[in-house]
Parts: C-alpha cells; sequence; structure tokens
C-alpha cells in the first residue's frame, strides 16, 4: 500500500514536472525560435508610412524614421508605403531631399497605396524603384496657390507696399519658379523612364497605376510584399526582419484640430455655393484629392 | 562581515565604471563621434537658373492717335457686368484725358425707354461681360444704335458662372429669345466666342494661362507687336478682322487643341476682346497692352454715328405694345 501510494505521487510529480517543462518551454521557444531566426536575418526592411497630407510635422515624423534608417546598422533597405494626395511645397521638397539623402545610402523602393499624388510624388522621385497597383493614381505634378492677396483694410500699417501683400503676377511667378522646380526633379529622376515630354509633365495629370507603368511615371505594378521583397533583393539580403513605422496615432487629432501652417488661403471652386470657398486643409480626403491632388504654394509672413 | 571586507569589491567596482565610462567619453575623440558627413543636397539637386522666373517688363503710355474730341461712351453697368471699376480706370483715364465723355448706365437708368435714350445720345457702347439677359428692346436698341454707325465695343472673360456674353446678348439666334443663345448660328453683330479659355503650355508669361497674342490685321492692332493676355476666351467673326491671334501651340482648353485662335475681332462697328485682364493696372503696361489699350480707345471714338438712333419708341412702334424693332435709319 505504501509502496503504491509512493510510487503514485513520484508518477504525480513527474506529470507535473512535465507539464511544467512544456509551460516553460512555450514560453522560452518562441524566444530561442527568434534569436535563431534573427542570427539567420542577414538585415532589416524598413517600411516607413508617407500618408495624409504632406505637412511640416508629418515630414518631420518621417525624416526622423528615414534618419533612423540610415543611421541604425541592421536596416538594409527602405519601403515608402505611400497613400498621400499631397501637401505643402517646402514640406515636400524637404521629404524629398530626406528620400535622397537615404536612397543615397540604401536601396529605396517605394509602393503606392491608392494615391501618390503631387508633393507624394515629389517625395518619393528618389527612389529606386516605384511600385503600383492597378487602381493606384500618381501624378499631379503641379502647383495650386492662392492668386494674389485680399487687401488688408487700412488700419494695418505695413513697413512696404509689399509687405503681407503678394500681387497676383508675383504669386504666378513664385508658382512657375516651384513649377520648374518639381517638374525638373521628376525629369531628372525619372528621365530614363519617363516618355513623356516636360510639357506633358507640366500638365499635371494624375495617371492610373497600368498607365503609369507605360509611361514611365511608375517602375511595376506590385503591392506592398512584392516591393518589400525587391527592397531586400537590391540590399542582397535572402534572410531579412521587417520593421514599420507608422505614423503616430494621434496624428488624425491634430489634422483635425490645427490650422493652416502659413497666412495662404486656398480656395476652391464650390459646386453647391457656385462661388469660392476657403479650404483650409486644400487635400483634405473627400476634398479634392484624389482627382485633384496638389501641392499649394507656400506663402511665408 | 567587516566593513573592511567591502572596501576591495567597492574600489573595483569604482574602477570598473571609471573605465568603462570614461573609455566611452574618451572613444569618440580618436573615433571622430558618430556624426555622418551631411552633403548638401538641397543646393546639389536645384537648378536655381531655371528656377528663377524674371519679372515683366512694364513700360510705356497709354495714348490716343485719334483726333476726335467730345465723344460719348456709355459704359454698361445695368445688366450685372462683371468688370470692376479698377480694369475699367485705365480705358476711362485715357478717354477722359483725350476730350471724351465716358457715362455710366445703371440697372435703375436702363428701365423701360432709358436705355435706348442713353444710347441714343452716346456714340460708343462698352459691354463687358454681362450676367443678366438684355430686354428684346434693350437688344433692339443696340442693334438700331451700330446699325447708324454706333461703335459696339464687346469684352468677354472665359465664362465661369455667368453665361456667355452672346448668349446674353442673344446674339445666337434672333432678337426675341435674348438668354438661349446656340452654337453655330450667325451672329448679328458678326463675332462669336468659343467656350473654355486659351492657354499654352509652350511660350507663356509666367503661367499658361497667360497667353501672347501678335498683331493681326486692322487699326487695333496698329504700333502692337505682342500682348499678354491672362485668361482670355477665343473669339471669331465671319467677314471682319482679326486683330490680335494667339501665338502658335495656344490650345482651348475645352477641346485641347492648337489652332491660330483670333482673340480680338473687329467686324465693322463692332469690336470683341476675349479678355478683361489686359484693362487692370497692374497689366496695362506688360508687353504691347498699353498700345492695345490706346487702339481700343482710338476705336471707340473714331465711329461716324449717323441719325438719332435707336429712334424714339413713338415713331418706330404702330400699336406701341410690341418690342422695337430696330428701325431703318436716314
Amino acid at each position: 500500500m505504501n509502496r503504491d501510494s509512493s510510487a503514485a505521487s513520484a508518477k504525480a510529480l513527474f506529470v507535473v514536472a512535465i507539464v511544467a517543462a512544456v509551460l516553460v518551454s512555450s514560453v522560452l521557444a518562441p524566444v530561442a525560435y527568434d534569436y535563431t531566426t534573427s542570427t539567420q536575418s542577414e538585415g532589416t526592411v524598413s517600411v516607413i508610412t508617407v500618408s495624409g497630407t504632406i505637412s511640416a510635422s508629418t515630414v518631420d515624423g518621417i525624416s526622423e524614421d528615414l534618419r533612423n534608417a540610415r543611421t541604425n546598422d541592421s536596416i538594409e533597405a527602405v519601403v515608402l508605403k505611400v497613400d498621400s494626395g499631397g501637401g505643402y511645397v517646402a514640406p515636400s521638397e524637404r521629404l524629398y531631399l530626406e528620400v535622397l539623402r537615404t536612397a543615397e545610402q540604401m536601396p529605396v523602393v517605394a509602393s503606392v497605396q491608392g494615391v501618390g499624388a503631387s508633393g507624394a510624388y515629389y517625395g518619393m522621385l528618389p527612389a529606386d524603384e516605384i511600385f503600383v497597383l492597378s487602381s493606384t493614381e500618381v501624378g499631379s505634378v503641379g502647383v495650386v496657390s492662392s492668386g494674389g492677396s485680399v487687401p488688408l483694410p487700412e488700419s494695418v500699417i505695413r513697413t512696404g507696399p509689399d509687405k503681407a501683400q503678394p500681387t497676383a503676377d508675383e504669386r504666378r511667378q513664385t508658382v512657375e519658379s516651384l513649377k520648374r522646380q518639381f517638374v525638373g526633379r521628376v525629369m531628372q529622376h525619372r528621365g530614363d523612364n519617363i516618355t513623356l515630354s516636360r510639357e506633358e509633365v507640366a500638365y499635371a495629370k494624375t495617371y492610373l497605376g497600368p498607365r503609369a507603368v507605360e509611361n514611365g511615371y511608375a517602375d511595376q505594378i506590385g503591392a506592398l510584399p512584392t516591393a518589400i521583397d525587391h527592397a531586400a533583393e537590391m540590399a542582397g539580403l535572402e534572410n531579412y526582419d521587417v520593421t514599420r513605422q507608422e505614423p503616430p496615432q494621434s496624428l488624425g487629432l491634430v489634422l483635425l484640430t490645427s490650422q493652416t501652417d502659413n497666412g495662404t488661403m486656398i480656395y476652391k471652386r464650390s459646386a453647391q455655393t457656385n462661388g469660392l470657398v476657403p479650404v483650409t486643409r486644400p487635400l483634405m480626403v473627400d476634398e479634392i484629392a484624389p482627382y485633384n491632388p496638389e501641392v499649394n504654394a507656400n506663402g511665408s509672413a | 562581515m567587516e566593513a573592511r571586507d567591502l572596501t576591495g569589491p567597492a574600489v573595483a567596482f569604482v574602477v570598473v565604471v571609471a573605465l568603462i565610462v570614461g573609455g566611452a567619453a574618451v572613444l569618440p575623440i580618436f573615433s571622430g563621434g558618430d556624426t555622418p558627413e551631411v552633403s548638401n543636397l538641397a543646393q546639389q539637386q536645384a537648378d536655381l537658373d531655371a528656377a528663377r522666373v524674371a519679372a515683366a517688363d512694364e513700360t510705356g503710355e497709354i495714348t490716343m492717335d485719334s483726333d476726335a474730341t467730345g465723344k460719348t461712351v456709355l459704359v454698361d453697368k445695368a445688366h450685372g457686368n462683371e468688370f470692376s471699376d479698377e480694369k475699367l480706370s485705365t480705358l476711362v483715364n485715357t478717354l477722359v484725358e483725350n476730350g471724351h465723355e465716358v457715362r455710366f448706365v445703371t440697372q435703375e437708368q436702363a428701365r423701360g425707354s432709358a436705355w435706348n435714350e442713353s444710347l441714343r445720345s452716346a456714340d460708343a457702347l462698352l459691354v463687358a461681360n454681362p450676367t443678366q439677359a438684355y430686354t428684346p428692346e434693350q437688344l433692339a436698341g443696340v442693334r438700331a444704335f451700330n446699325d447708324a454707325g454706333g461703335r459696339v465695343l464687346l469684352l468677354s472673360d472665359p465664362a465661369s458662372s455667368s453665361g456667355s456674353i452672346l448668349s446674353i446678348l442673344g446674339l445666337g439666334v434672333g432678337p426675341q429669345q435674348p438668354s438661349s443663345g446656340g452654337p453655330g448660328l450667325s451672329s448679328t453683330f458678326g463675332v462669336a466666342g468659343h467656350s473654355g479659355y486659351l492657354f499654352n503650355m509652350h511660350e507663356y508669361q509666367h503661367n499658361f494661362k497667360s497667353i501672347y497674342a501678335t498683331a493681326g490685321s486692322g487699326s487695333l492692332s496698329q504700333d502692337v507687336d505682342r500682348v499678354v493676355f491672362r485668361g482670355s476666351v477665343a473669339v471669331s467673326t465671319d467677314s471682319g478682322e482679326r486683330a490680335l491671334t494667339a501665338i502658335e501651340q495656344t490650345k482651348l482648353s475645352t477641346t485641347r487643341r492648337a489652332d491660330t485662335y483670333a482673340v480680338a475681332v473687329q467686324s465693322g462697328d463692332v469690336a470683341m476682346v476675349g479678355d478683361t485682364d489686359f484693362l487692370a493696372p497692374t497689366d496695362a503696361y506688360t508687353a504691347d497692352n498699353e498700345a492695345f489699350i490706346g487702339n481700343l480707345a482710338d476705336f471707340l471714338v473714331s465711329g461716324q454715328k449717323t441719325g438719332n438712333a435707336p429712334t424714339p419708341p413713338s415713331t418706330g412702334s404702330e400699336n406701341g405694345t410690341g418690342p422695337t424693332l430696330p428701325m431703318p435709319t436716314l
């Protein structure tokens, strides 16, 4: 009897030990698996999201992600996951320069989701390869701006006739200069692929994926995983990790609450009111974008 | 345990920490830190010469050649005309400085027979961007005025919310249906405008809608090499002269076709210009715009209006109930 009970308790102890071992192993096994995987991984592809209006604050975040990619030794390639109809001119140029700086160090591949137009297209120009979907729209290489300015009341004292009062012709010159820069960079970066003339690009048309691949605005039809794999291949990685840099969650709130970054108001003609209505966020999802996604000139105070 | 026993480990701890932290502090001096080399990409990438846009030259004076004096020019402000006083000022100043009179007809002054009375005492009529329909009587009055040699100058910007000048004036159809124009029908005035605006992506002044137009034929193009119109409608004439023609590769927004589009035409005593912006003080001296404005002023005062047109209704309508029809003048 004693021998039976001690044998039973030994058996129970044995079972407990096995169960405990399985439990502990189930926690440790993924760690061990990850460790081995990471030792197998030759590098990391960083997927950086570019979405919403290209503004100073969104570009600050993207720049930080790109800087991290450049300084982090384990990151070997960058994929820009783009879904934006554009934004302000100066932030768009900043984005372009940050992507260019990154592309000088490592492969950069752009993967356009819904829209990659205007300022967003400007930003992805230095990418080695641009992937689009069949339903993606890219292009809109142009600038929109309000023309001239509303006269200030007499009570406002200014130091000179041009202070805060650009004339319509000055605005036209500004917009023309910005257009030349934008079109010039498109021709510079897409020049070998693009089948359109500088003049045709300046029409600022938006093209659907298949057409964009045909005329050289984009390189291939392909979804995000394809783009990631292509970036890894360009970096010479067979086994790789993927990290995703999403924009901060508070971004939507910031967009809704913040005001325009500058004194320039953008107007659009409304079918309902048959007149000009101010567009504080010229590229809000249901307004101009995605069919008329434009960069607007950034007036300064 | 004695405190003395802890001294050894404590010293070892301090020495190790000092070595590691000190080493980390000294290392960048030898390795040069981790600040990456920064190249000025913004400057390398920008073609600054191509990005510089020169301001347009603004020279010249608006002068008139005509030696006529004391002519009266009537400006229509009775039909919701979208034409600012600022734009009007250049032309009005030129006319007044040269001894002519400019009168404005407001909506109140155009009711009933007042419109035709105003026309009777005038030598020329300027109509720009009307948005309200003319009554059959008013239209008949304008035609009688024109038939008698009264000069009529029509200015029309590309139509936005307002209808085209032709449908408002009823030029496309008969005089009894002023507000429903139809394309393709011959205009009584012998001039017509196209829908849409003209643009040129190849050669333009600062903006694709700021097109250049060069001189054609007729007095309106005298001393003009080329003018700049900002947002212009294409106009055409059947038998008249094409005074200004947009340069090559100018296209029409609605058809996207390149053609030689006229932007100013003259047909006898009627002239039509497809823009009003060139009159604005900021654009009046660009290119040869000032010469063209002077020519328009000359056109307005150079008519040879005869008779007392339009004739008063009492002699023109037998029963007085029907619309006033254009009557033969003496």
